[in-house]
Order: structure tokens, then C-alpha cells, then sequence
């Protein structure tokens, strides 16, 4: 909500936040569940207790993660949408990393791993960024294309060389050793990415707030040619956003591939990517921002598998809960500049 | 050419055709939402949903016709929603494509369940007793079902339609220069709206094909970013109608051949095999923009929303 001032900005999130209130109710009707104590029970399956509370931030380690890796690209004015196939290639290299390194399984091993995970997620960031650094190829399509493709390539080793034999069949890698694991915490699955998530959003708010970098970013965002006139690299900084954005989606891939799955296999991701670019967006590209609001989009994923387990209602219901909160965030401004010149 | 040879062509052709059908209605679709100046990438959904509900009209009806109809209307309500936020409210285009898709693809695995693994009657083959003394037409035209031909009248109708009428002059001058349109009197969100509405109907119906008349069966997320894949494929045919033919049939001919490699004894991964076509996709688009002249062919109002300033 750019053209906005800032108590608009707030009313128009409160606004959002009803309004979906209101469409999830419809939503809930349509499918032919009581509105009223479904929305209850989710909001009770995302933090009603000690073990809701850890799943909900568990889903929203790798969401946080990948919503930072669309808001990088953001801040120069990029619509980067491959978290997902950042996320896998992560996956991918970061295990790599483990399988190569795993016989001297020393202190060395789990900084290599996430070092691994973030390279490839880089690599993914890096090729759609220097296509549209030289030839102006839209980001968009090219990152959405390569999803697809890190996802297979991520297939063709596990159900290939990679596959660990005594799986008896089943395609996946071998257990991750406990050295290249990130700690747990609490006794739960929550993980120590999150602190690191948690950490690298607000590194990541205070450089676009204070430093040079951030400058810049804001500059050429606003207009290339004053930038150069500035003597600032636009390709330079293109190829930096996306190839930084995909570091930190390559990071989840490989967290919640060590951690989580405990294996490389398939499915290791339920859209990451994609909820990743919602929480991004609906948190208006503030790294600072997306921490709540990935909050709140875990706690949904979390609260729509516990719906699909107790009240029989299957789980893709939060996948249309997540497109339909996007729809109206995305309304509601619209439709405040509406009423806005409606009254003249 | 003895007929052997003659034969064998025309299996091939006509196996290039029948898996490139659904991509055709797809990418038609969006090039007409393009031309009126709005990209969708909510198209990826569209497909979706026409082809779930497309085959779950299919298999409840056991009328394939019902299925193509019921898939396009899938694909005419989800792109009503795309019209209404980017038309109507002035929302991203980028946005409300990614959150058509994503309701696309919620609503089809809630809904869709209950249809793995059915089975439907494909639509008719064009064969029949008529071509019985031809062995090459026969080949042809038994492997191909009257949706290919329908793909491909389609195509030049729309070409005709964009290029010769004067419903197409308002259609491009609305995607072209906006601003003229409205002092020319032309009513622009009217045209971007049945713009965006025809190619969710066509993308829709796309959908259906695939799941109706290809695989006659449905999955979860079966479509697999071939909306997306249209995406790129318009910027390829460079918003010409008349382009989508062959670009879409260069595409499918690559992907067939890419295919035939495996039969023919390359041991390569089912996986890597599976990731061609996105491959094959991005190359053709990274070529698009290499080889033309940056962005050439696309509609004037599309610019602003690609973000090209001068890079």
C-alpha cells in the first residue's frame, strides 16, 4: 500500500485482516462447516498450546526464510518468485555437502552444510538475476520456470545415485548425522533456524533502513538513470538482490531438510516458495514486517493440518485460505482509493 | 518419400499435435489477455481448475463436450477474479495472478480428491471410414481428436479476429495505448475485462483438454506450470496469434524429440527428462529476448508492468 498514509496504512490492515475474517467464514459455509467454531478451532490448532505453538513456528522457520528471499529482490523492484526452486537447490547442494564431508564428521561438517544450502540457493538467485542483469529477461518467468526444474533435479537424486539402499526401496538419502544438524529447541522441533531467521530479518531491516547499500536500492528502485547518474551499477545490484535472496531461501531448503525431514526426499516442501512470496508481499517488502506475518501464515499451515487430522477437512483448505488472504490484501486498498474518490 | 516414411511423419505429427493442444488454447488465451494490456499468471490456476472440473463434469456426465464447456467456465470464474482485482482495483497484475493460482490450486486438490484415479471417454478421433483408402491421412487424422483441429481454427480465428476487425483494432489499441483508447470513446476496462475473461475461458478449456481428451485422467496439480509455461511462450510468439501455432508446435516437436530420446536407449533420469520442457521453455525465452530486439512485439501498456526502464 504505497500511496497510503500511515494510518490508512494501519486501517487498511485492519480492514484486510476483516475482510478475510469475513471470506474464510464463506469459505468455511460453502464447504459446509460451521463458520464460526471452524475459524475457532484453527486459531486454537495455531497457538492454543505448548505443542500448536511449536508446530506454528516450526511451518514459519522456512515461510520467514523464504519471504526474505523474495523481499530482497523487492527492495530493487524485483518480482523474484523461485524461493521454492531455491529452496530445493539448497536442499540439494546443502545435502550434497553432508554425503561428500560425511566421513570426517567433525565440527567443520554443519557450517559446510548450511554454507552448501546457501550456495545453491544462490546459484538459483544468481542465474535469473545476471539473464535479467544482460538481457533483460523477465525475473519473474525465469524463476517461476526454474522451480520446476529444482524440484525435479532434487527427484532425480533421490530416486537416483543418492538413493540410500537400506530405505528398502523408498527414495531418499541417508540420515543426516546429529554434527550436521542444526540444535533443537525447547524439546520440540522448532529449531535454531529460526533464531537465525529471526536474526537475519533484522539485519536485514536495519541495512535497508541505514546503510549505503540500502540507499542505493531505494534510488534505483525509484529511477535507474538518476542511480546511474549516481554513479550506481543497476546490473551489479540486480545480480547481488537475487543471488542474496536466493541464499536465504537455499537456507530453508537445507534446514528443514536436516532438521525436519532428517533426509533428503521427496515433497520436502508444502509451497514454501510460494507462501514465502505472500508473506512478503502482504508485509508490504519490510523484512521487519514479515517476522508476524509469517507468524500468522504458520500458524494457518500448522492449524490446517490439525483440521485435516481432527475434523476431517483436507488440508489444501489452507492452501485456498492463503490465496483468498492474498486476494483481499490485495483488494482492500483498492477499494479504500475507491471510497476515497468516491467522496470527492 | 515412400508411404512408410510418409506414415511415420505423420505419427509424429500428429503425437506433436495432440500433446501440444492443450498448450495452444493456454497460450492463446494469454496472449489475447496480454494484447489487451493484462498478464496473468494466474493462468497456471485457470488451467487447474478447468481441468479438474472439467473432468469431474467429464466423468459425472460421461459427455466429454460437457467436460471442455464445464473446464472453460472453471477457468471464466477464477479469471473474474484476476479482472476484477487488477481492472477494478487497480491491484499488481503480478500479485493477483499469484493468488488466483494459489486458490486454483487449493480449491482443485479440496475438491479434486474425490476424482483420482476416475476414468472418462475421450472426445471423438477425427478418423473414421472416410480416410480408410488414405493409410497417411488415416494416421494422421486417427490420432488427432477434433479439439486439435478446434486449436487450431481457434488460432487463426483469433489471429483474424485481432488483426481485421475492428472488435481487434479497439483490443490493440486498448493493450497498445491505453490513453488514445479512452479519448477514442473505446470503453478500457470493458475490453481488458473480456480480454482477461476469453483467455481464462481458453485457458480453462486448455486445462480440460489436457485432462479430458490427453490423459483422460485427473491429478493433483496435474497441469505442472504449463500455464506458466504459456507465459513464456507469448513473449516467444511475440503477442501474434498467428505466432502461437508454431511456436507452441516447435515447443511440443522439441519436447516429443527430447521424449524419443529415452525410447531410443539414452539412459537418462525420468526426472532430468521431466525438466525439459521448463528447460526447453526458458531457452526458447532467454533466446526471445537475445536474438529480438528487446521486448519487440510487446503491447506498450504491457511495459509498465514488466518493469523495462532502461536497463
Amino acid at each position: 500500500m504505497p500511496n497510503l498514509a500511515k494510518h490508512e496504512r494501519l486501517a487498511g490492515a485492519a480492514l484486510s485482516a476483516l475482510a478475510f475474517a469475513i471470506v474464510a467464514l464463506g469459505f468455511f459455509a460453502v464447504i459446509g462447516e460451521p463458520p464460526l467454531a471452524t475459524l475457532l478451532s484453527m486459531v486454537e490448532y495455531a497457538v492454543g498450546d505448548r505443542y500448536s505453538l511449536s508446530e506454528t513456528l516450526v511451518k514459519m522457520t522456512p515461510i520467514l526464510f523464504c519471504a526474505l528471499a523474495a523481499i530482497v529482490p523487492a527492495r530493487l523492484g524485483l518480482i523474484s518468485v523461485g524461493a521454492e526452486g531455491q529452496f530445493h537447490i539448497g536442499a540439494l547442494i546443502g545435502t550434497g555437502m553432508m554425503l561428500w564431508t560425511q566421513p570426517f564428521d567433525g565440527w567443520l561438517l554443519l557450517p559446510l552444510v548450511l554454507f552448501g544450502g546457501a550456495l545453491g540457493g544462490a546459484l538459483f538467485g544468481w542465474l535469473p538475476g545476471i539473464l535479467r542483469a544482460r538481457l533483460s529477461v523477465n525475473e519473474t518467468i525465469t524463476t517461476l520456470l526454474l522451480n520446476y526444474v529444482a524440484v525435479l533435479m532434487v527427484s532425480a537424486a533421490v530416486y537416483g545415485p543418492w538413493k540410500d539402499p537400506g530405505n528398502l526401496g523408498w527414495p531418499a538419502t541417508i540420515a543426516f548425522p546429529d554434527a550436521a544438524v542444526l540444535p533443537q529447541l525447547f524439546g520440540t522441533r522448532v529449531h535454531a533456524g529460526l533464531l537465525i531467521g529471526l536474526l537475519l530479518a533484522l539485519c536485514l531491516h536495519v541495512l535497508f533502513r541505514f546503510s549505503r547499500w540500502g540507499q542505493s536500492l531505494d534510488i534505483l528502485k525509484g529511477n535507474v538513470r538518476v542511480g546511474r547518474m549516481m554513479g550506481l551499477d543497476y546490473r551489479h545490484h540486480v545480480v547481488i538482490v537475487m543471488a542474496l535472496g536466493g541464499a536465504l531461501a537455499g537456507l530453508a531448503g537445507i534446514g528443514e531438510t536436516s532438521v525436519i525431514q532428517g533426509r533428503l526426499q521427496p515433497g520436502i516442501s508444502v509451497g514454501y516458495g510460494l507462501t514465502g512470496f505472500l508473506v512478503a508481499w502482504l508485509a508490504g517488502h519490510n523484512a521487519l514486517l514479515a517476522v508476524p506475518v509469517s507468524f500468522l501464515i504458520g500458524g494457518l499451515i500448522a492449524a490446517g493440518d490439525t483440521l485435516q487430522l481432527f475434523n476431517k477437512i483436507p488440508a489444501s483448505s489452507a492452501t485456498v485460505l492463503q490465496g483468498l488472504m492474498f486476494a483481499t490484501a490485495l483488494a482492500v486498498p483498492g477499494l479504500i482509493a475507491l471510497w476515497r474518490s468516491r467522496r470527492g | 518419400m515412400d508411404e512408410a516414411t510418409l506414415i511415420l511423419i505423420a505419427g509424429w505429427v500428429a503425437a506433436i499435435l495432440r500433446s501440444a493442444t492443450p498448450l495452444l488454447f493456454v497460450t492463446l488465451g494469454e496472449t489475447l489477455s496480454q494484447r489487451v494490456g493484462i498478464i496473468n499468471l494466474g493462468i497456471e490456476g485457470e488451467m487447474l481448475a478447468g481441468a479438474c472440473f472439467g473432468f469431474a463434469a467429464a466423468a459425472t456426465t460421461g459427455d466429454p463436450l460437457l467436460g471442455l464447456i464445464a473446464g472453460g467456465a472453471a477457468g471464466v470464474v477464477l479469471s473474474m477474479i484476476h479482472a476484477g482485482l487488477c481492472i477494478g482495483l487497480g491491484a499488481n497484475q503480478f500479485g493477483s495472478g499469484l493468488a488466483v493460482w494459489m486458490i486454483g490450486l487449493g480449491i482443485t486438490s479440496f475438491y479434486g480428491r474425490a476424482f483420482v484415479g476416475g476414468q472418462v471417454d475421450a472426445s471423438g478421433s477425427l478418423g473414421g471410414s472416410w480416410v480408410s483408402d488414405s493409410p497417411v491421412l488415416g494416421q494422421l487424422l486417427d490420432n488427432l481428436s477434433w479439439t486439435a483441429l478446434a486449436a487450431v481454427l481457434l488460432v487463426l480465428l483469433a489471429g483474424f479476429l485481432l488483426y481485421r476487425t475492428r472488435t481487434g483494432l479497439a483490443w490493440r489499441t486498448v493493450g497498445e495505448a491505453p490513453e488514445a483508447a479512452r479519448a477514442a470513446g473505446l470503453s478500457v476496462p470493458r475490453i481488458q475485462v473480456s480480454g482477461v475473461l476469453l483467455g481464462g475461458f481458453l485457458a480453462g478449456i486448455g486445462g480440460a483438454v489436457l485432462s479430458v481428451d490427453y490423459t483422460q485422467t485427473w491429478a493433483q496439480e496435474m497441469t505442472k506450470g504449463r500455464g506458466l509455461v504459456a507465459v513464456g511462450l507469448v513473449i516467444v510468439a511475440r503477442w501474434n496469434p498467428y505466432l502461437v501455432l508454431p511456436t507452441v508446435l516447435v515447443f511440443g516437436g522439441a519436447e516429443a524429440a527430447v521424449t524419443r530420446l529415452q525410447a531410443g536407449g539414452f539412459a537418462l533420469s525420468s526426472h532430468v527428462l521431466a525438466s525439459l520442457p521448463y528447460v526447453i521453455a526458458l531457452l526458447v525465452v532467454i533466446g526471445a529476448y537475445a536474438w529480438g530486439r528487446r521486448g519487440s512485439g510487446m503491447p506498450e501498456g504491457l511495459k509498465g508492468v514488466f518493469a523495462i526502464r532502461g536497463s
